[in-house]
């Protein structure tokens, strides 16, 4: 009827139709990549491509002609499953146990220190992680190795595994602290040592939530890229030693992308495909882990875990394993860090900073971080409004039960979860094609968008939940509609967490890859003249320069200033999302003091 | 038609999904009065209180049938909740200053209904806190956080809060359940000086501070109105035998 009712209505609407974008994103990317794949998969022959162990891609690659090229992926999968196997060795003993320490073993400074180390290891680039793989961890192992070289499964397994250790420990500790203290005092009650009353009582009756931590590392593992690249040794082969080299699905469309045929081009897509499937396991396993949490006997569930801990519980070995994860934690990144700026310090040259970028002559990386910055900027103007909106749908129009509500946050889950090169192949057919087929920054930044929508949304929608139900009531009360509500009373109270979640995303663009090498560019080049023109980001720029082992110095001072920005970001995300706590339980004094007058 | 100072409420029932939460409701409260709700926990006082500036909407499964006058106007036949609440105002039981300025409260309400001049907020600012006798308190610091302000204190600016937009009745759900005895007492003072102006409606589980404050008094037991009249005579000479079993003690 009125003016108001109609603006109360368009913004109920907007807020909705922003987050049907999420759905139409994960019906997009998965229509896309299986459309792309179908035509290679009619030529090849589903079992073929699944099963067959052979991959060599003729250079006579197009639908006309008869096959000449194998494109049998079947020694990829093993690959995948392999490493993330692995992974899951290290990084989910590690992250469990790191866990456990810091929700029970662990207080005060120490515990805050461990914990923004985990939280620093989950914001550290894939290629940084590659990087310090191959100058320095490799070098430790080498001797083990028959070859002398000491990639392959093992090195693979290790790196995966540490970089999945801070999803399964914030995971497995938010579990973890939400078991009521109760069960504790119960059991120390009846005489239980307090390691006893740890993994006896308080780790099973977190169970369900540690499932859905691992489930969420094998996630990681699976879809990781560039790192594996850089570490895995990369021939088509089953490993069949632990220094043997071997290229998981992920590896494959990277390696292949930039010089593929006809066919091998939609085996390459098929192969994203295989992801997707994989990604939708994951997503099928969550939810039966989510929702069967409560009723199913725990006990038959993870017998080879449950030997484990079981094992371990007796005495003190439980609480040294929970130590050592996580002085090993630390130690990494420490180790990491400061390596990386000791070798990469003294070659930040003002060249590099600031010079012009020559073909075949000096390298400058400022066309890359101009590049980076134009990256940032566009993704963020896309995302965070968006991502923002349907936070806002999701927290503040919800009514229980609804469909469209379950329909949106599953959309949101399974895009978390696609691969980051999905994301790429992705960008690359739909993005790149509609821009004219070239590789440009706009490009990228669409691309990297959609990656960001899940993290800004998360990480919004807490915020939104954190702010209390009275403060909407009394707006309400005062007569302000729902939009006026949200805008002047939920979303300033909910800011420092948003300013987390543009930080975070910041973060994010600077430190991804593989979405951008396919859809942006991967070759170094002068300074961009716009968003149409092609450029790569400092990782990218990262992979790119340790990969042609050309300019290792040059190397090493792009991954010192990517660590420093990285990490930078991260610390002042966790400081604003301090402020988020304060502001709401009103210790700081005068907020918002836009009204510098005194009273008349 | 005009909001007036009297709620009149005819056969109302209400239910949240299938719990009869409110049944068949009569009541007449009168204008510039100060009329209390009293009766045990879960007896639907708040939630007759909510019905009168439709916060009830909030709840999903609410379901409400029956007549809500508010002078001439029918609050459940019109479409424009805002002006409601504009006209019916409201205390919480939990004091809810937004985490904002003293000053920037207080404005709130105003700048909700347009008005954006800086002397017309100022003046509003001012009369709100002298009417909620906070003034002089507050005076050097409309800059500051509400936050930081004591309970009884935040309590209080929210009824000035609530009184920025002249409403012409004020709910207040239990208002002083989370305050210490002297903030409740400059509460009661403050609300013997509202009616001057101001129909106030009051839930309290504090049956001293209903015979100290209210005019008017209803007291309620498993969603029924069993008795309402003036205070005096409910609490002197209750004339059914469940409302006086409550008052002496021997129940609830």
């Amino acid at each position: 009827m009125n003016s108001s009712k109609i603006k109360e209505q368009g913004g109920k609407a907007i807020f909705a139709g922003t987050a049907g974008i999420c759905i139409l994103a994960v019906i997009a990317i998965f229509v896309f990549i299986i459309l792309q794949s179908i035509p290679a998969l009619s030529k090849i022959g589903f079992t073929d491509f699944l099963f067959g162990t052979k991959w060599n891609p003729d250079a006579n690659d197009i639908y006309a002609n008869d096959l000449v090229g194998k494109y049998g992926i079947l020694n990829m999968i093993v690959g995948t499953v392999f490493s993330t196997i692995g992974a899951l060795a290290v990084g989910g003993t590690l992250g469990y146990f790191t866990a456990v320490y810091l929700a029970f073993f662990c207080k005060g400074k120490l515990k805050k220190i461990i914990n923004t180390m985990v939280n620093l290891l989950a914001g550290i680039p894939s290629v940084i992680y590659g990087f310090f793989a191959i100058k320095a961890v490799m070098k430790l192992f080498n001797w083990m190795s028959p070859t002398g070289n000491a990639t392959g499964l093992f090195m693979t397994s290790l790196i995966l595994g540490i970089m999945i250790l801070p999803t399964v420990t914030s995971l497995t500790k938010t579990s973890l602290e939400a078991v009521p203290k109760s069960y504790y005092e119960g059991a120390l009650a009846l005489g239980a040592t307090h390691e006893h009353a740890v993994f006896k009582t308080m780790v099973p009756a977190a169970k369900s939530g540690i499932k859905a931590a691992l489930i969420l590392g094998i996630g990681r593992a699976l879809g990781e890229t560039m790192a594996v690249v850089m570490v895995a040794g990369n021939s088509p082969q089953i490993p069949d030693g632990l220094f043997e080299s071997f290229r998981t699905l992920t590896a494959n469309i990277v390696l292949e992308m930039s010089y593929a045929g006809e066919v091998q081009m939609g085996a390459l897509f098929s192969t994203g495909a295989v992801l997707l499937v994989f990604v939708a396991v994951i997503n099928i396993l969550m939810g039966f882990v989510k929702t069967g949490g409560q009723k199913t006997k725990s006990k038959k569930s993870l017998p080879l875990w449950d030997k484990i801990t079981s094992k371990i519980n007796f005495g003190k070995i439980g609480k040294i394993a929970c130590f050592v994860s996580a002085v090993f934690a630390g130690i990494f990144l420490v180790s990491l860090v400061v390596y990386i700026l000791i070798m990469g310090l003294p070659h930040i040259t003002g060249q590099l900073l600031f010079g012009e970028f020559e073909y075949g002559g000096e390298i400058s990386i400022l066309p890359s971080i101009v590049a980076t910055l134009m990256t940032i900027l566009l993704s963020i103007v896309i995302a965070i409004p968006l991502g923002i909106a349907t936070a806002i749908f999701l927290n503040e129009y919800t009514k229980k039960g609804s469909r469209f509500i379950s329909i949106i946050r599953s959309a949101v889950d399974i895009l978390s979860g696609v691969p980051s090169i999905v994301y790429g192949l992705f960008g690359a057919i739909t993005f790149v094609v509609l821009l004219g087929g070239s590789y440009s920054i706009l490009a990228g930044s669409l691309t990297i968008s959609i990656m960001l929508l899940p993290t800004v949304i998360r990480s919004t929608e807490e915020s939104l939940k954190s702010v209390p139900d009275s403060f909407r009531e009394g707006s309400l009360a005062l007569g302000a509609g729902k939009l006026r509500t949200i805008f002047k009373v939920v979303l300033p109270s909910a800011m420092p967490g948003i300013i987390a979640a543009v930080i975070l995303s910041i973060g994010r663009v600077v430190s991804e890859s593989a979405p951008f090498m396919f859809t942006m560019g991967a070759s170094i080049k002068p300074m961009p003249d716009g968003y149409m023109s092609s450029g790569t980001t400092l990782a990218v720029a990262l992979y790119k320069l340790s990969s042609e082992n050309l300019h290792t110095n040059e190397a090493y001072a792009t991954a010192c200033i990517l660590i420093v920005i990285v990490l930078a970001l991260n610390l002042l995300a966790e400081w604003v999302g301090k402020k988020l706590e304060k502001k709401l339980n009103g210790e700081t004094n005068g907020i918002r003091t836009k009204h510098k007058r005194k009273a008349s | 038609m005009e909001y007036g100072q009297n709620i009149s409420v005819k056969q109302a029932d209400l239910y949240y999904g299938d719990f009869h939460a409110l049944k068949n409701i009569n009541i007449e409260i009168p204008a510039k009065k100060i009329t209390a709700f009293i009766g045990p926990s879960g007896c639907g006082k708040s939630t007759l209180l909510k019905c009168f500036n439709r916060m009830n909407d909030l709840v999903e499964g609410c379901k409400i049938t029956g007549e809500f006058k508010i002078g001439e106007v029918d609050i459940y036949k019109t479409n424009d909740v805002n002006a409601l609440r504009k006209n019916v105002g409201m205390v919480f039981q939990k004091p809810n200053p937004f985490p904002m300025s003293v000053y920037d409260n207080i404005a709130y309400g105003p700048r909700t209904f347009g008005i954006k001049k800086r002397a017309q907020l100022d003046e509003i600012v001012e009369r709100s806190l002298k009417q909620a006798a906070m003034w002089d308190e507050l005076k050097d610091r409309l800059n500051k956080s509400a936050l930081g302000l004591s309970g009884g204190q935040q309590q209080r600016l929210c009824i000035a809060r609530a009184l920025s937009i002249s409403p012409k009745i004020i709910l207040m759900d239990e208002p002083t359940s989370a305050l210490d005895p002297i903030s409740t007492g400059k509460i009661e003072e403050l609300c013997g000086e509202l009616k001057e102006q101001a129909t106030i409606v009051i839930v309290t589980h504090n049956m001293q501070q209903a015979t100290r404050i209210s005019d008017k008094t209803g007291f309620f037991l498993l969603g029924d109105l069993v008795e309402f009249g003036d205070t005096d005579q409910i609490f002197t000479n209750p004339k059914n035998e469940k409302t006086e079993n409550y008052i002496t003690g021997r129940f609830g």
